[in-house]
């Protein structure tokens, strides 16, 4: 029999912190290679640490793709990091259930950051002739977060699903609010 | 097989140093290596495993990118053995022990039938 807390037809609890908590520790080490690189892009260090493609981190962190936004692109990836890392925190074992809006930020925040992190790997050879250590430790960070993830998410999704085929209100039960008493699903006995 | 795509992948991105090619190979290389390898890390957790289609995916455009793209005859083969081997580990599910419910199709299923119980 499956802990509880566990969602209809699944072996494991997603929203379990033995499940969350490798991935707040990972969010956590992005946010602090993030904020290195972006202390450095600030210009508050004068060198980055770069053990194997000599200057390339520094022609990678230098680049124009780098200031394209306003702020430094590490530090939108820190902040990026960081949104991961409390949107993986909030909630109990059962937020799949009882907050799916936070399960759905949480995979927002990471799926995306991810798939940026992709991107950015392919240009720095691409558009730079140029690799950086710690942009490539990073991703490989943001990358391992993402299946982890979304487990949860998907948990939530079928939670909302069922709502929805039982007739119930997805939008309070996106919110985590329990369904009201005045409005009974037309169907009963079928919401999981 | 998840980690077979991973090495070839970084193999890819490391290999136009390596084998010192340049060109449309390289370029070609240095985006199919980071995909592949990312779609198998992402493909490692059960509930994403519907991904590894996306090394086989890699995989064929290697094989077929030679003559599409007129490669010389060095990174002509080395695509031609990554793609192949990508194809394949794309191919090989893998184990998958935990269930999820019914996955990412349940929740395109319109009636309220589950197919989840005891395995």
């Amino acid at each position: 029999m499956a802990p509880a807390g566990t969602p209809p037809g699944w072996s494991v609890n997603p929203s379990s912190w033995r499940q969350r908590l490798p991935i707040v520790g990972l969010a956590l080490a992005g946010t602090a290679i993030a904020l290195y690189l972006a202390l450095y892009q600030w210009g508050v260090l004068g060198w980055v640490w770069e053990p194997f493609f000599g200057d390339g981190s520094a022609r990678i962190l230098d680049s124009w793709v780098s200031k394209v936004l306003p702020i430094p692109d590490a530090a939108l990836g820190a902040a990026g990091y960081l949104l991961d890392a409390a949107t993986g925190a909030i909630g109990g074992h059962a937020r799949w259930k009882t907050m799916p809006w936070v399960v759905i930020l949480f995979g927002v925040a990471v799926g995306p950051l991810g798939a940026v992190s992709v991107l950015l790997v392919v240009l720095q050879p691409v558009l730079f002739e140029a690799w950086c250590t710690l942009c490539l430790a990073s991703a490989v960070v943001s990358i391992a977060m993402i299946g982890p993830a979304l487990d949860e998410v998907l948990a939530s999704l079928q939670h909302l699903a069922r709502v929805r085929r039982a007739g119930g209100d997805v939008w309070r039960a996106f919110w985590g609010r329990p369904a009201r008493a005045d409005r009974q699903p037309p169907v009963p006995g079928r919401v999981g | 097989m998840r980690l077979v795509s991973v090495a070839v992948g970084i193999w890819l991105m490391a290999a136009p140093a390596v084998l010192e090619y340049a060109g449309v190979a390289r370029t070609v290389d240095r985006i199919a290596g980071p995909l592949a390898a990312s779609a198998a890390i992402v493909a490692m957790s059960e509930v994403m495993r519907g991904l590894r289609w996306l090394e086989s995916a890699v995989g064929a455009l290697l094989v077929v990118a030679p003559w599409l793209l007129g490669y010389s005859l060095g990174p002509a083969l080395n695509s031609l053995a990554a793609g192949g081997l990508l194809l394949v580990a794309g191919a090989v599910r893998g184990r998958v022990s935990q269930r999820f419910g019914g996955g990412w199709s349940a929740l395109l299923r319109r009636s309220a039938a589950r197919r989840d119980g005891p395995a």
